[in-house]
This record gives structure tokens, C-alpha cells and sequence, in this order.
């Protein structure tokens, strides 16, 4: 195995277009060391991006969004004094994975490359309508977060491309968002199902909505009939079951030992309608 | 003599008796007596039984002493877990 | 042995010292199994079976042992044949013979100069093997299509025409139910289950061998009992059993799973092939794959109760899978399932059963949880359909001194009405609850343990003492074992050091199992410092010239006892330890048993429940623990078993289990979905220690490590039919089944 600190994202991504064989990228570890020793991955390349300048870097931009370094741990978004005050729900997400000591190593951007439609940081992201800079050999481009993922342990990426940061839109007045997800425990597990609600208000009437769940088809999913269930209303009873509904209808989940295909559907209605109740209270400034 | 209250998976072993008498003046002795006075118990006995004598559970000491007038069951073989 | 009735005035028992071992052990000094190594120590590496049931038709491990740095391979050829009986089982077990049994079972080991090496070394070795069809479930194993694991497993008790994967049968009881049924007002009969659990220990089997041609080894290993492991090994390996000299390192938990072998015996053997030392340690998979969990259980229970509160009959069935050897704990279940109530007609009935499954290890109370599951919760159903109250109704039909035991003899002095009273008057009993919220009682019962014991004390020449025992420190005890040498002596907990001896210092111990330790142990320090201090009065008697019987023994010192024996100045310890040199020499005192004065300890458990209606997910809000110690020798120990027992149960209760595939394959071996409760999951588990002196330990001890994991099973479950008004009868309460079964209600 040939281990790499690539002083760019560029020299990064030479190294993995050159590379012949099996190519990891590492940044906090939490998932490619796991893989490396318990024998299910031994990459031939195991490239680290954690010495590159700017990626611990928690970035406010001029147009008020955020950029977020690809090495920034779990617990540096959690103890940055702002960007929680812009995306609870992004946070919220982030800070459920794993312990103490994992946070201090786990990051969003290696959460979304790891495919897994259970993972907890995405859900949100896609919500935020969040979007990485991917560097390759032709250079960089932007790509939606919702587009990423593929399927499970798939992501879009090609041979070379690199993820070299995250960019979070601005908040804008009258938002909130939030994330939930359902585990039998209290920490320590794997989404059974997950859902992130982010919208906008205008006093008590729903203007924008974005609903995406976690855990219930082979990739994240953004829900438009959950959106639409949301938008032009004031979340009463008739937006809730509505909501509930739609998002029960997009459930296409598979039946494991985490979960069976009707818990999932259910559940999945449940937290819709839970998150939407805090994404909407954050809208309105009544609950951080 | 000693009454040995047996177990009800024994019984068909000693023609349906729940009680057999034997002598013996330890635990040991009894044991040993039921196999001679009942080898219909010896494949149980020799798998390993435990006694209680007087309501104390003996998993395996042999030498615990045992009166005509002492309570005496036979147990499956008790582990320690 | 003689003993005089419990003392009952005490200076340090009772007391909350910190542990000796505390600092090591937060400091990360402690070594633990995986802490130990050699020079020239190799790095072994087991192969395990994939398939749940196959025959193994040739292993090649040609290319394996032309890697570089690989320097033996074993296989089952490389053990004696000709093993009977439980030596056989452990043989099998750690290295598979014609078959492989279930999915993990080992079927070759490797040792090479590096870890990597030897896990790449697995990768080489060739196993052809032709699939068999596998059965993985108690009841599927019983019927009459289902796959025999193996002709011939059966042994005298089972009757004719049972399918051969039923091992063991068993029956007992008394009276006449027909008659006790009808005495009744109601009736309840149903069918429970509970799935496999594992102990889960935080640190995996690990070991260090060294055993050279001439059959004469070193093994260090995290065990719950060095002498059985010596016992195992030498067995297995054909070798004389002082020439393997065991040492135990500190132990990350154990819960019954370390009372036997599954490692320790390949280390053996790959370091007698490679005449180097060889180190083996498990992963979290190889754990829950192929170590030991419990029995799994399926269950039949009927009940029958007047209105006024009173069980007139029980019956039950217990059929249990042990995996792929005989050994499932059913007698166990069926002794104690009903054994908290004074029942005059009551019968068990018991099937021991083999599938394809790891072979069962004791895990805390093995048997009883699972039994004391459907009986508690057939009599909390009792209590519902007639309207009274589930403590007021045990209380009714509690045992106490006298009372003839549903598996035959009468009860000695036990607690259980203490625990019951206890728990009446808990504040926690009466906490109102709101919607969602359910709260349940259970009690349970655990027999404990003397087992074989061989302690010494030996007396420093300053006066210190050290104490040798031969049971492992899992939860305490050597703080335990300082109070009571400390109180036998006179001289404070400080001055005492306990060290744990291998099995070559001194005579055969069983492991720390049973709960004996702290009763077993401590009786035999001490009857051995008792020894000591005869010693020491005898070296005062003769420099001041009388005799010994004129010498008594009191807060550390000789004094001349009573007017006849003369005027001397106490004489301390540490004066009479300055001068043993020339006085007759070193002083100590030793002491050997089996006691079996061990008393049995009752626990009643009272918990509440939230059940979130929309998911299903079970949140603990309270939970209580009241248990018999006989006596506390140190308090903060008894309690973390209380809440050990308990943490352990509301994991079993609400979300561990073995989850196998139709493949036959565990589909769970890692913590993230093999799901132990973890820190936030819990309320504070409130303790309260009832005392009922056990007759037949000096100092009224009685075991209190496993009675805590017997009450939560339906004590939980009970809680949960509480609160959403359904009878749970699978275990776990996964937040599936509990939501399925609340949608099946509305």
C-alpha cells in the first residue's frame, strides 16, 4: 500500500488518475480505517487530503453561504459559534454519528462519500440544496450534493475526481431546517430511517419546503410531494397527514436486521412530521 | 434409612417410585447405595447429580453428613454459571 | 465445617474503600489479555467456516506455508483423538473435526511472525467443503425434517423416538395439576420466546501460549478461571496438568463466557508445532461468531390463580437450543422457573436441543432470565385479569425458611419478602405516570455457588498482609477479599495487598463464576487469616511465657485474655512479624475447601417504561433493583452488580439478539447491530441492599453477581404491556414488534 500527503487537490487527484489499482481517499479515517482492518477494503493507494491548506477551514462567504473544508471534523461545525445558527439541522445531522472521540475525527464530506443511504450528514445537505467542488483532471466543478450518491457505496465520482469542498447556501431570512433520525438506541447506531425538513415562512405560511429522507430507497431522497405538502400552508393537521403521507408513498425501503419494510414506511411519516414542527418553529425564531 | 425424594424424570427408572429409601450416612454413601439398590438410577447418577440435604444444595461434596431424619432431594447437575 | 453464626459487629465491612485495582485500571497500567507479549512471540490467526453446516472434505494449506514468515499451520490432526464426553465437546468445538457446525466454527490456525502475515496466510489455505442443510431455531430443530447435527448426542434422559437433536429430556415437579387448575378462578396459558444473547464483554479472549515438545507450557490469558482453563487445555492437548502453568491477566469482563475455552487451546497448539510463543486475540466478529452466547428459548407456561391471589398450580415447557453440543442451561430453567412461589402442584418439563449455532456458554444466571421471562409474565397477567396488585400478590405467594421449593427441598433463611417489602415502600413504586408510561414488577431468584477454593494469607515483616486467592477480580473482589482479611485481622484495608496466584501457587480454584467469589474467597481468607492470628497469639504466648489458649487476638494485637494469664503489654502485629525470623519462622495461613454453605439470593425489580406509540421505541424512565447481599461486604461493589445484572437485562429485554440469516449465517456480529445498551439509553439504576445473614458464610455473605439479570426480562416486558395495554411474547421488544403490535391492538 503506497500512502500519499498530497500538498494539493490537484496533486490529489494526479495521484488517483495515475493510480492502478484500489484508491482511498482519507480524510478523518472513521470509515476507510474500519474497512482497512477488518479486511473488507486494502486500497493500493490510500491518499490523505487532510495536509492540504484550507481544509480545516469553516468559511463564511460574501454572499453569506458557507464553505465548509473537506477535513473539518464533526465536533468543529458543532462548537463553531455561527454556522448552527444558520443550518441547525445540518449540524444536528453531522454531530449524530458516532461517539466523542469519532467526532473528533468524522467528517460531512467523507460522510457523503462513503454512499451509504443510511448516513445521517447528507439528508440535510441535499435539504439546503448544499453542493462540492469536485477537482478531477479537467479541472473543477461544481456538483449538487443530491447528485453524489449513486446507490449504496456509489457515488457519481470518476476515476481521479476528488471532493475539495462543501458549499452551503446562504440562509436568508425566515429558515429553518432540522434533521431526525429513528435508532432503537439513543447514540452509537445506523439510521433506521431519516428525514431533513428545510423551509422558509412567511409569518405563519410555508413559502419554501425541501424534504428528504434517509434509509427508505438505495439513495438519499428528496421528496417533492412532501415538499408540496408543506408549501402554502401553516403546517396544520391537514399539512401534517399530508406530509405523513407523502412521505410514507416515497418510501421504497428493504427489510433487514436493522428494519422491516413497514417500520420504515411508518417511521418515516413520524419523523417527517416531527421535523417539519422544529424546522418550522426555527423559521418562525421560536426554537434554536 | 434414608428417604431420597427423586425427581419425576427418575421415576420410571425405580418402577414409578417418587421416594426410595437407602442407607447411608453421608452423601457419598447414599449415592453410592442408590446405584447398588437401584441401578435403574445409574446412568443418571453417573451423568452427575446434585443432592440438598436439609434445604443446602451439595453440588459434589461427598462427605456431607446425612441423618434418617434429613430432608434429602436429588437434583439435576447444578453448574455454577 | 463448623462455623459460629454470622458476626454481626464489624470495623472496615460495610465500608466503601477505593479498590486497589482502581488506579491501574483507570490509568490504563492494568494488562489486560491482548497487554501481554514475548520476545519471538508469532502471531496467530484462526479460519472459520462460512457455512452454517458443511462437511469438511480437505484442507490445503500448501500455499500458506509458503508464504514468508508463516511458520506452523494446525488443523484438527494436530489434537489426539479418542476424547469423551464434555473434553470431546471443547475439542470439537475449538477446532472442528469432520464438520463443520455452524457459521464461525474454526476449521484451521495459522502463526506467522506478523498479524498481517497471518491473516494473509488464512486466505491461502484451501477448504473444499460439501454444504449440509442447517437448522438454526429451537423449535425447527425438534421437527421431525429437520437436519441432525450429529447421531448419538443423546444421552440416557432422552426418550425413545425424540428426533436426535433433542440431547437432554427432563421432568419434575409434584402434586396434581388437574387439581390445582381447578381450584382455580383463572387460567392463563401461553407461549413465549427468547432469542440468543451474548454476554458482551469489552474485551476480547486473548492469550499468549508457550508450550514446548516435552508437554511442558506457560499460558497467559483473560479468563474467569485459570485452573478450568488449565483443566480444558490439557485435556484437549493431551498434556499432564501441572506441567501448564496458567496465569490470568486482568479481565475486561467475563459474565460466565470466560469459564471456558475457545482460543487458548489453538495457541497451544500452534506454538507447540512452531516452538515459539504464539499470540491469539479475537475480534469483535470472532466474539459474537464463536465464543458463547446463551441459550435461546422457547416456552409453554400455564398458571392458575384464585381471585383472592393465591397460584394453585403452574406448569411449563422449556425447550432450549445450546448450539451444535449438548449443554443449553434447561435445567436450570425448569428448576427455577417457578421457584419464588410456594406452588403445591407444579411441573417442568425440559428439552435440551442442538442446531447450528456457536456451542452456549454460561452467561450470568444461565437459564434463569429466560424461564423467570414467561413465568413473570404469565403472573402479571394473573394479577391484571383479577384486578390485584403484582407486589401485594407475590408477597401472597412468596417463599420463605421452610417452604418447600417447586424443585423439592425445603428453603433455608432467604430474602425474598424482604425485597418485596422493600420495593412496596419505594418512592419509586409510587411515582404517578403519564400517558405512554407503564411500570412492571418481577422477581428472581439465583441458588449461587460454593466451589472448589484454595486461598493463602501470609504475613509481611512489617506487619502487612498478603493475601492469595484464586479467583479473578471481575467486579471488586480484591477490595472485597482487603475488608475481610482487614476485619479478621484487626489492621486497616490499606495494610492488606491481594494478588491473584496462578495455578502454580496454589491448589485447584474454580473460575470466579456463580457468584461464589466474594462468599467462596472470602470464607477461605478468612478461615485462613483465623489461622494466621493462632500462629501470632502462639509466638505471644511463648515469649511472655504462658499459654497459647491464654492469648486472644483483637484489633491487630495479642493480649493476655482474662485475669489468669498475666500483665503484658499488647504485643501488634507488626512487633510480632519483626521477630518471626527468629521466633519459629515466616507466619501465613491457608485454608482449602468446597463450601456448600452458599445461600441463595432473591431479587424483586421494579422499572418504568415510555413507549413511543408512533415508533415503538421503549424509553427506561426508572428502575429499581432490591436484592438480598446477606451481607454487604463493600456496598459500591454490591450495587454496581445490582446495576450491572440490570443494564444487562433491559439489553436482552429490549434489542440483543442473534440475528440469523436463512443462509444460517449470524447477520449481526458487531456491536453497531448487535445492540448493547449504551450509557445514554439508562436512567440512574437506584439500588436497594436487603441483608438476610446467610447462615453458612462467617460474615452472612451471600453471592449477589447473577440474581440482578433474572427480574428485568419480564419486569420490562411487564412494564411494556402497561403501557400499551399488549402482551410482548418474543423477546426483544424491538421497536418494530412493540409498534407492529400496537398497531395490531388499534
Amino acid at each position: 500500500m503506497q500512502y500519499h500527503t498530497p500538498p494539493s487537490f490537484e496533486e490529489a487527484s494526479r495521484i488517483a488518475a495515475s493510480a492502478s489499482g484500489t484508491t482511498r481517499f482519507l480524510a478523518g479515517g472513521t470509515d476507510v480505517l474500519v474497512q482497512l482492518r477488518s479486511d473488507l477494503v486494502t486500497p493500493d493507494d490510500l491518499i490523505d487530503v487532510k495536509h492540504i491548506p484550507g481544509v480545516k477551514e469553516i468559511a463564511r462567504q460574501e454572499d453569506g453561504g458557507w464553505r465548509i473544508g473537506v477535513a473539518v471534523a464533526g465536533a468543529e461545525m458543532t462548537e463553531h459559534p455561527d454556522l448552527g445558527r444558520d443550518w441547525p439541522g445540518i449540524v444536528e445531522g453531522m454531530d449524530l454519528i458516532g461517539s466523542t472521540q469519532i467526532q473528533g475525527r468524522a467528517t460531512l464530506v467523507g460522510n457523503l462519500c462513503n454512499g451509504s443511504p443510511a448516513a445521517d450528514g447528507v439528508p440535510a445537505l441535499v435539504a439546503a440544496g448544499a453542493s462540492v467542488t469536485v477537482t478531477g483532471p479537467n479541472g473543477a466543478r461544481d456538483v449538487a450534493v443530491a447528485d453524489i450518491p449513486t446507490g449504496p457505496g456509489k457515488t457519481c465520482l470518476e476515476k481521479g475526481e476528488v471532493i475539495s469542498a462543501l458549499n452551503i447556501p446562504a440562509r436568508g431570512e425566515n429558515g429553518g431546517d432540522a434533521y431526525l433520525r429513528f435508532i432503537p438506541r439513543t447514540e452509537m447506531d445506523i439510521a433506521v430511517v431519516g428525514c431533513a425538513v428545510n423551509l422558509r415562512v412567511d409569518g405563519d405560511t410555508i413559502t419554501e419546503a425541501r424534504v428528504v429522507l434517509g434509509a427508505v430507497a438505495p439513495t438519499i431522497r428528496a421528496v417533492q410531494a412532501c415538499a408540496d405538502a408543506l408549501i402554502g400552508t401553516t403546517l396544520d393537521d391537514a399539512a401534517l397527514e399530508a406530509l405523513d403521507k407523502a412521505a410514507r408513498a416515497a418510501c421504497e425501503p428493504i427489510d433487514d436486521k436493522r428494519g422491516t419494510v413497514e417500520f420504515r414506511t411508518d417511521v418515516a411519516g413520524v419523523l417527517a412530521r416531527r421535523a417539519a414542527k422544529i424546522a418550522y418553529a426555527r423559521a418562525k425564531g421560536e426554537q434554536s | 434409612m434414608v428417604q431420597v425424594h427423586l425427581w419425576s424424570g427418575l421415576r420410571p427408572l425405580v418402577d414409578g417410585r417418587e421416594v426410595v429409601e437407602v442407607e447411608g450416612e453421608t452423601v457419598g454413601q447414599l449415592l453410592d447405595n442408590l446405584v447398588k439398590d437401584y441401578p435403574g438410577l445409574k446412568p443418571a447418577i453417573d451423568k452427575g447429580v446434585s443432592i440438598s440435604v436439609d434445604g443446602q444444595i451439595i453440588p459434589k461434596s461427598r462427605g456431607v453428613k446425612v441423618k434418617d431424619s434429613s430432608e434429602v432431594f436429588l437434583l439435576q447437575r447444578l453448574y455454577a454459571g | 465445617m463448623a462455623l459460629d453464626g454470622p458476626k454481626q459487629d464489624f470495623k472496615y465491612i460495610g465500608t466503601r474503600p477505593e479498590r486497589p485495582d482502581g488506579w491501574d485500571k483507570v490509568t490504563g497500567k492494568a494488562r489486560f489479555g491482548a497487554d501481554f507479549s514475548m520476545p519471538g512471540m508469532l502471531h496467530g490467526a484462526i479460519l472459520r467456516s462460512p457455512h452454517a453446516h458443511a462437511k469438511i472434505i480437505k484442507i490445503d494449506a500448501t500455499k500458506a506455508l509458503a508464504l514468508k514468515g508463516v511458520k506452523a499451520v494446525v488443523t484438527r490432526a494436530d489434537f489426539p483423538e479418542g476424547l469423551e464426553g464434555e473434553d470431546w465437546n471443547i475439542q470439537e468445538n475449538v477446532m472442528a473435526g469432520e464438520k463443520a457446525l455452524y457459521d464461525g466454527h474454526a476449521v484451521a490456525a495459522v502463526a506467522a511472525t506478523s498479524q498481517l502475515i497471518a491473516r494473509d496466510a488464512l486466505k491461502l489455505i484451501e477448504v473444499e467443503y460439501e454444504v449440509l442443510p442447517h437448522v438454526t431455531d429451537v423449535d425447527k430443530a425438534m421437527a421431525e425434517d429437520a437436519p441432525v447435527i450429529r447421531e448419538g448426542a443423546a444421552d440416557y434422559s432422552v426418550p425413545e423416538g425424540m428426533h436426535p437433536n433433542v440431547v437432554r429430556y427432563m421432568e419434575s415437579g409434584r402434586g396434581d395439576l388437574e387439581k390445582g387448575f381447578a381450584e382455580a378462578d383463572l387460567v392463563i396459558e401461553e407461549s413465549f420466546t427468547t432469542e440468543a444473547a451474548h454476554q458482551g464483554y469489552i474485551e476480547p479472549h486473548a492469550c499468549v501460549a508457550n508450550l514446548g515438545a516435552d508437554g511442558k507450557g506457560d499460558l497467559w490469558c483473560c479468563t474467569q478461571g485459570h485452573w478450568f482453563v488449565r483443566q480444558m487445555c490439557t485435556a484437549v492437548l493431551g498434556l499432564e496438568a501441572t506441567q501448564l502453568r496458567v496465569t490470568p491477566s486482568e479481565i475486561g469482563g467475563g459474565f460466565g463466557g470466560k469459564t471456558t475455552v475457545f482460543i487458548d487451546p489453538v495457541a497451544l497448539a500452534l506454538s507447540r508445532k512452531a516452538g515459539r510463543p504464539v499470540k491469539l486475540v479475537m475480534s469483535r466478529s470472532e466474539v459474537l461468531r464463536a465464543t458463547g452466547p446463551t441459550a435461546s428459548a422457547s416456552m409453554d407456561i400455564k398458571m392458575g390463580m384464585t381471585k383472592e391471589g393465591k397460584i394453585t398450580a403452574a406448569s411449563g415447557t422449556f425447550r432450549m437450543q445450546g448450539g451444535a453440543f449438548p449443554g443449553a442451561p434447561v435445567d436450570v430453567t425448569t428448576m427455577l422457573a417457578f421457584a419464588n412461589y410456594d406452588i403445591e402442584h407444579v411441573h417442568h418439563v425440559g428439552y435440551d436441543v442442538m442446531t447450528n449455532r456457536p456451542k452456549q456458554a454460561a452467561y450470568r444466571a444461565p437459564g434463569a432470565p429466560m424461564g423467570a421471562f414467561a413465568t413473570e409474565s404469565v403472573l402479571d397477567e394473573l394479577c391484571r385479569g383479577l384486578g390485584l396488585d403484582p407486589i401485594e400478590t407475590r408477597l401472597k405467594n412468596a417463599v420463605k425458611e421452610g417452604t418447600p421449593a417447586t424443585f423439592g427441598p425445603k428453603f433455608p433463611p432467604v430474602g425474598l419478602i424482604e425485597t418485596l417489602e422493600e420495593a412496596r415502600a419505594h418512592p419509586n413504586y409510587s411515582v404517578k405516570l403519564g400517558p405512554n408510561q407503564g411500570r412492571g414488577v418481577a422477581s428472581g431468584y439465583w441458588m449461587n455457588w460454593g466451589g472448589e477454593t484454595s486461598a493463602s494469607v501470609a504475613i509481611g515483616d512489617d506487619g502487612s498482609v498478603q493475601v492469595s486467592i484464586g479467583t479473578v477480580d471481575i467486579g471488586g473482589s480484591r477490595a472485597s477479599m482487603a475488608l475481610m482479611a482487614a476485619e479478621a485481622f484487626g489492621i486497616p484495608y490499606e495494610n492488606v495487598r491481594v494478588s491473584i496466584a496462578d495455578t502454580g501457587s496454589l491448589g485447584i480454584n474454580e473460575p470466579t463464576h456463580g457468584s461464589r467469589a466474594t462468599f467462596a474467597s472470602g470464607l477461605a481468607i478468612i478461615e485462613a487469616s483465623r489461622e494466621a492470628t493462632r500462629k501470632l497469639c502462639q509466638r505471644a504466648a511463648d515469649k511472655w511465657g504462658i499459654d497459647a489458649d491464654a492469648v486472644t487476638w483483637e484489633d491487630g494485637c495479642a493480649k493476655p485474655s482474662g485475669p489468669n494469664a498475666g500483665e503484658f503489654d499488647p504485643l501488634t502485629i507488626a512487633e510480632i512479624a519483626a521477630e518471626m525470623g527468629s521466633t519459629g519462622g515466616p507466619i501465613s495461613g491457608h485454608h482449602e475447601s468446597t463450601p456448600d454453605g452458599f445461600g441463595g439470593s432473591f431479587g424483586t425489580h421494579v422499572v418504568d417504561v415510555e413507549v413511543d406509540p408512533e415508533t415503538g421505541r421503549t424509553t427506561i424512565l426508572r428502575y429499581l433493583v432490591v436484592q438480598d447481599a446477606g451481607k454487604a461486604i463493600h456496598p459500591a461493589y454490591v450495587e454496581g452488580q445490582f446495576q450491572g445484572g440490570a443494564v444487562q437485562g433491559i439489553g436482552w429485554t429490549l434489542n440483543e439478539e442473534y440475528i440469523y440469516g436463512e443462509d444460517g449465517r449470524l447477520q449481526n456480529p458487531i456491536f453497531l447491530d448487535y445492540r448493547v445498551p449504551v450509557a445514554s439509553d439508562l436512567p440512574m439504576i437506584d439500588t436497594v441492599i436487603v441483608e438476610v445473614p446467610n447462615p453458612g458464610h462467617p460474615y452472612g455473605v451471600r453471592g449477589v453477581g447473577e440474581t440482578g439479570i433474572t427480574p428485568p426480562l419480564p419486569a420490562i416486558a411487564n412494564a411494556v404491556r402497561d403501557a400499551i395495554g399488549v402482551r410482548m411474547k418474543k423477546l426483544p421488544l424491538t421497536p418494530p414488534r412493540v409498534l407492529a403490535a400496537i398497531k395490531a391492538r388499534d
